[in-house]
């Protein structure tokens, strides 16, 4: 793949509109044609997008000005749901449930992947290295549903093996997934085991395009160990840590499967993440146009969040 | 660039290709798998039955429609298991199709969703009920009121129970020996469970659970309210009803039957409540409980089969589920739950509810009253996977594989304490059961947050309650 | 292509050991699941847990083919997984490039479109999407769940990603040769583009195998249902399924995943590769 590597290719610089109109011997013919190709080649993917995501969601923004409970017709309620959801404590603690999951599970990710991605680059056997490779990704391949189940009897407080472990080296019993305090934890934990995989990949791949020339410049230089990885691995990986960040963050602002499993919310509201209330609302208590207020205030909240991430990452991401 | 570069890269193209014209093969080989063109009686008029998929197994699916074919060659019938994990995801799916105008005929529906399909979707069966009494009489006579009664809404009858499941008390007879304690009386008190539970903890150390409890709305912590005389919402009869009772129970059983129960005020901050939640944060402070743990309780079976639980709350579908697990039939047995001030005890039932929108309603009551008889219900419940509600169905033999030896404990509950009752679902039961479960999960954090918990679960409740569905 | 550059100050065997600990705790669930799966139920819950079964059995296994019609929900759920990875790879590819080498009006728009369908969970939009496949009598059929899947906006922006790494004066050389924009596509770029879509394809593969919340709105008959839906009929009613048979299941429905993973692994790796750096 050497010869596929191109290091200063950025976003901000559409290629082929500097490239085009330099060698094209007919301009015009030629921009027909590729609009057409770009036309033909988008197809698919807008007309399925506008069908299958845009139409939808325009409906739920519509239904979220509307008291819907399925079975009558939809009345109209303005902003009235939305008042609704900005005094419903509910809401508002799972808007705060699925910050601080986000911030835990995405910064835990990045960290084991990251950490797991430099020792694993370092010297070893060809064949340790693949085994320990597709180790860290294997649970990525599982349902989330069906692990959880597992994860559920794996940390309950009595019987559960995670507990017997703690045991062996003198812990106390620890109430995983029935207190407070510790729930969030152990949605986080599980839901990180899954995930990091992912982070993991993108990191291995990133390391591996670092050209091999800077590290040994810096090792004459006298760079060595945690100093070296912080002061050049870090900012060549600048980028892949970026995608993997945004990845990451959508996915973990849309968390459902492993809380709704393991805990089902509580105890109390602690483990409530924002779609799991979205669902609720919608499918327990009838209340569509609710859950379509929260969804639209998600959206915005994701969006948000991503805007804020290419913004920042201007200042801190540097490209090779 | 190699060549073996080069040759990988030839092979992957041709790969590509490969795989490409596989997919197109698949497709045109399997258009109609794709298009479910092979899948007989689509949209032909079928009467469309929604049940919940994990209760009725494809085997259960062929019983039901085999023998329905028999009965009415006439009646082309079509039943759909949702495969739905619990109640919520069930509704996820009915709704949707509701919503789309593609709702079924007839819906599998337990007390916890009774009144709102009632409230909101169903049809009474009054008019059908009168008109083929005759014929149903025998149902009845095999059916006990309280069931019957649970299935009422405002004066009119929604379903005909099919099976039901009360909260009696599982016991683990390996655990009991263990703990040298007898197997309880039928009238043991709320104290000698506490003993119990004591004497088991004392023989078995850790990794033992004495009293295992999943937090939810049916087992949970409702029938220590219901036995400590009081209930989460105020409950009442509505009038009405006396056309059922008169013309298919005999005086002495319709006595106090109404027109089906309303729950309407919330009173989670009574006394009686607050006394109930002390007592299991005492169990749990005493490390003779589990702490409240959310979900359908699927690992329970598990740790109750292998001695790790002494004491579990579960109604006869247990008794199919601890026989899957391995356990034999004399490794438990089973008692009524704990006397308190009362000894009233809680059961879901479920049965079929006929939608509004239907328009098949005649040929969807035939298949209410099919699903009813005695012999569909023989064919379909033959691994205790449930409570058959019909009396006569409950036999030593039916038992006898499975255990309990107390098998009468099942359908007494409901005989032996004619109070006996419906866990508490108003219409508006989704946000109920909402409400209660994750208050309860804080209340017995410990026993001082029991007060303020149940003072916040009042207040949602209430906020509930107001609420038009 | 040489991967050890980094020398770091921990010993090598403490490394590769901690990596073998992480390894392990890693796999520690998936082992414990296999190994119940292999186990009588009465001993599913034993501590410490006996990881080898002593006297292993494949009765679980048994009990799955019993409780459930296996073969046709994997049929279903390849159909509908094959389909959907095929689609995927297809649309992808093609929007990718566009968005990575063609000039158009309203590029930067139409590309933030694709990214924010990332970010709308799909219980907001379940019921609408219903609606429209109601409208197209897609209901309750396979390719109710195939079509809707086609765009994927990861897989697009993979691919994009992709394409803006290979150097560009392979086009250009192209180009001045009188290509027009077709054939440097088909010619140039496209032969090129194999380990990004097998990463799509793989990706998509894991997504749509383990789905189930769509199925569970979408698919009515049994007959349309997949391996994840029929999977639930063995918890049995209110949760009183047996545990290995669960598991069992579980099991079951992981082989295909493996499977895909392991031949998928080295494009999988090589696709991640370049989308994670190039910006």
């Amino acid at each position: 793949m050497t010869n596929t590597r191109i290091p200063d290719v950025r976003p901000k610089q559409p290629t082929a509109a500097r490239s085009a109109p330099v060698a094209a011997p007919r301009p015009s013919a030629r921009d027909r044609g590729t609009r057409l190709l770009a036309t033909l080649f988008l197809a698919p993917t807008i007309v399925g997008i506008v069908v299958f995501t845009v139409v939808p969601i325009v409906g739920s923004v519509v239904l979220s000005l509307f008291h819907w409970n399925v079975i009558d017709s939809p009345s109209f309620a303005g902003a009235a749901n939305y008042r609704e959801v900005f005094g419903d404590s509910t809401v508002l603690v799972s808007f705060r449930n699925t910050l601080v999951f986000m911030v835990f599970a995405v910064a835990l990710q990045l960290l084991i992947a990251l950490v797991l991605a430099l020792a694993v680059n370092g010297r070893m056997p060809v064949w340790l290295r693949s085994v320990f490779r597709s180790a860290f990704f294997f649970p990525l391949v599982l349902s989330a549903a069906s692990i959880s189940v597992v994860m559920k009897y794996l940390f309950n407080q009595d019987f559960g093996v995670v507990n017997w472990l703690l045991g062996l080296v003198g812990f106390a019993p620890v109430p995983w997934l029935t207190s407070e305090n510790a729930a969030m934890a152990t949605v986080i934990l599980v839901y990180v085991w899954q995930q990091f995989g992912f982070s993991f990949l993108l990191f291995v791949g990133g390391l591996n395009n670092i050209p091999k020339e800077i590290h040994e410049a810096a090792s004459l230089d006298g760079a060595t160990g945690l100093r070296k990885h912080l002061t050049i691995t870090l900012p060549l990986l600048s980028p892949t840590l970026l995608v993997a960040s945004v990845v990451g963050i959508i996915n973990a602002l849309q968390v459902f499967e492993q809380p709704y499993v393991l805990t089902n919310g509580g105890p109390g509201d602690s483990t409530r993440t924002v779609v799991m209330v979205i669902y609720e609302s919608a499918f327990e208590q009838l209340r569509f146009g609710e859950a379509s207020a929260v969804g639209v205030l998600l959206f915005v909240l994701i969006m948000a969040v991503t805007a804020l991430q290419f913004r920042l990452s201007r200042r801190f991401v540097h490209y090779q | 660039m190699t060549d073996s570069h080069l040759t990988r890269r030839t092979l992957l193209r041709y790969g590509a290709y490969g795989a490409g014209a596989a997919a197109l093969a698949g497709t045109a080989a399997s258009w109609d798998r794709l298009t479910g063109a092979d899948i007989p009686g689509r949209d032909d008029g079928s009467l469309v039955v929604a049940t919940l998929g994990p209760a009725y197994g494809p085997e259960a699916i062929r019983t039901l429609t085999e023998g329905f074919k028999r009965v009415h060659p006439d009646i082309k019938l079509r039943i759909n298991a949702v495969q739905a994990v619990d109640w919520s995801d069930f509704f996820a799916k009915i709704l949707t199709q509701i919503a789309a105008g593609t709702a079924p005929d007839l819906v599998y529906v337990a007390t916890e969703g009774v009144q709102l399909f009632a409230q909101r979707l169903g049809v009474p069966l009054d008019r059908w009920v009168k008109r083929d009494a005759e014929e149903l009489r025998e149902y009845f006579a095999d059916v006990h009121p309280s069931l019957v009664e649970s299935m009422m809404y405002e004066g009119s009858l929604y379903q005909l129970p099919v099976e039901f499941n009360a909260a009696d008390i599982y016991l683990n007879n390996q655990v009991l020996k263990r703990a040298g304690a007898d197997f309880p009386a039928a009238d043991w008190t709320r104290d000698d469970f506490t003993a119990l539970l004591r004497d088991m903890k004392r023989a078995s150390g850790s990794q033992f659970t004495p009293y295992f409890w999943t937090n939810r709305l049916w087992g949970g912590v409702v029938p220590w309210l219901f036995a400590n005389d009081t209930n989460l919402l105020t409950e009442s009869k509505a009038p009405g009803g006396a056309w059922l009772w008169d013309s298919f129970y005999p005086a002495a059983e319709r006595a106090g039957r109404g027109g089906g129960f309303r729950w309407t005020t919330p009173q989670a901050d009574h006394a009686r409540v607050e006394e109930a939640y002390d007592y299991l944060a005492s169990l749990i402070e005493e490390d003779l409980c589990n702490r409240p743990e959310g979900g359908n309780g699927q690992n329970l079976i598990g740790v109750f089969s292998t001695g790790r639980v002494g004491v579990t709350p579960a109604g006869g579908f247990w008794a199919g589920g601890l026989h899957l697990a391995g356990m034999k039939a004399g490794g438990f047995d089973t008692q009524y739950f704990p006397r308190w001030r009362t000894q009233r005890m809680q059961f879901g039932a479920a049965g079929y509810a006929l939608l509004r929108t239907s328009k098949r309603q005649e040929e969807a009551w035939e298949f209410i009253k099919y699903a009813a008889r005695r012999d569909t219900l023989m064919r379909l419940f033959n691994t205790n996977q449930t409570t058959p509600a019909r009396r006569s169905m409950l036999t030593a033999d039916r038992y006898r594989e499975t255990g309990p030896d107390r098998w009468q404990v099942f359908y007494d509950t409901l005989d032996k304490f004619p109070d006996t009752g419906p866990i508490p679902a108003p219409p508006q039961v989704a946000e109920v059961e909402q409400v209660l479960l994750k208050h309860t999960g804080t209340a017995l954090a410990s026993r001082r947050a029991v007060a303020p918990a149940l003072r916040r679960m009042q207040s949602d409740l209430e906020k509930a309650m107001e609420r038009d569905v | 292509m040489n991967l050890s550059r980094a020398r770091h100050s921990l010993a090598p065997w403490a490394r590769i050991a901690t990596l073998a600990v992480c390894a392990l705790l890693t796999l520690g669930p998936v082992i414990w699941t296999v190994s119940t799966s292999l186990r009588v139920p009465a001993e599913s819950f034993d501590l410490p847990p006996k990881i080898i079964p002593t006297d292993p059995t494949v009765e679980s296994y048994r009990g799955v083919f019993d409780q459930i019609d296996v073969w046709l929900l994997a049929l279903n759920s390849t159909l509908v997984t094959a389909l959907i990875a095929v689609g995927q790879m297809i649309t992808a590819g093609l929007a990718g490039y566009a968005f990575a080498r063609l000039e158009f009006r309203f590029k930067k728009p139409l590309f933030g479109l694709v990214l924010a369908t990332m970010m709308v969970p799909l219980q907001v939009t379940i019921v609408p999407v219903f609606l429209v496949l109601k409208s197209m009598g897609l209901t309750d059929t396979l390719l109710g769940l195939i079509i809707p899947a086609f765009p994927t906006a990861f897989g697009t922006f993979l691919m994009r990603q992709y394409f803006l790494g290979m150097p560009k004066d392979l086009g250009e050389a192209a180009m001045l040769d009188g290509c027009g924009p077709w054939r440097i596509f088909r010619s140039v770029y496209a032969p090129l583009a194999a380990p990004g879509l097998a990463i799509v394809g793989v990706l998509a593969f894991n997504y749509h195998w383990n789905e189930f919340f769509r199925p569970l709105i979408l698919e009515t008959s049994g007959q349309n249902y997949t391996l994840p839906l029929g999977l639930v009929s063995l918890q049995g009613n209110l949760g009183t399924g047996s545990i290995s048979v669960v598991l069992a299941g579980v099991v079951l429905s992981m082989i295909p995943a493996v499977v895909v993973f392991v031949v998928g692994q080295r494009p999988l790796r090589e696709g991640i590769t370049s989308a994670g750096v190039n910006r």
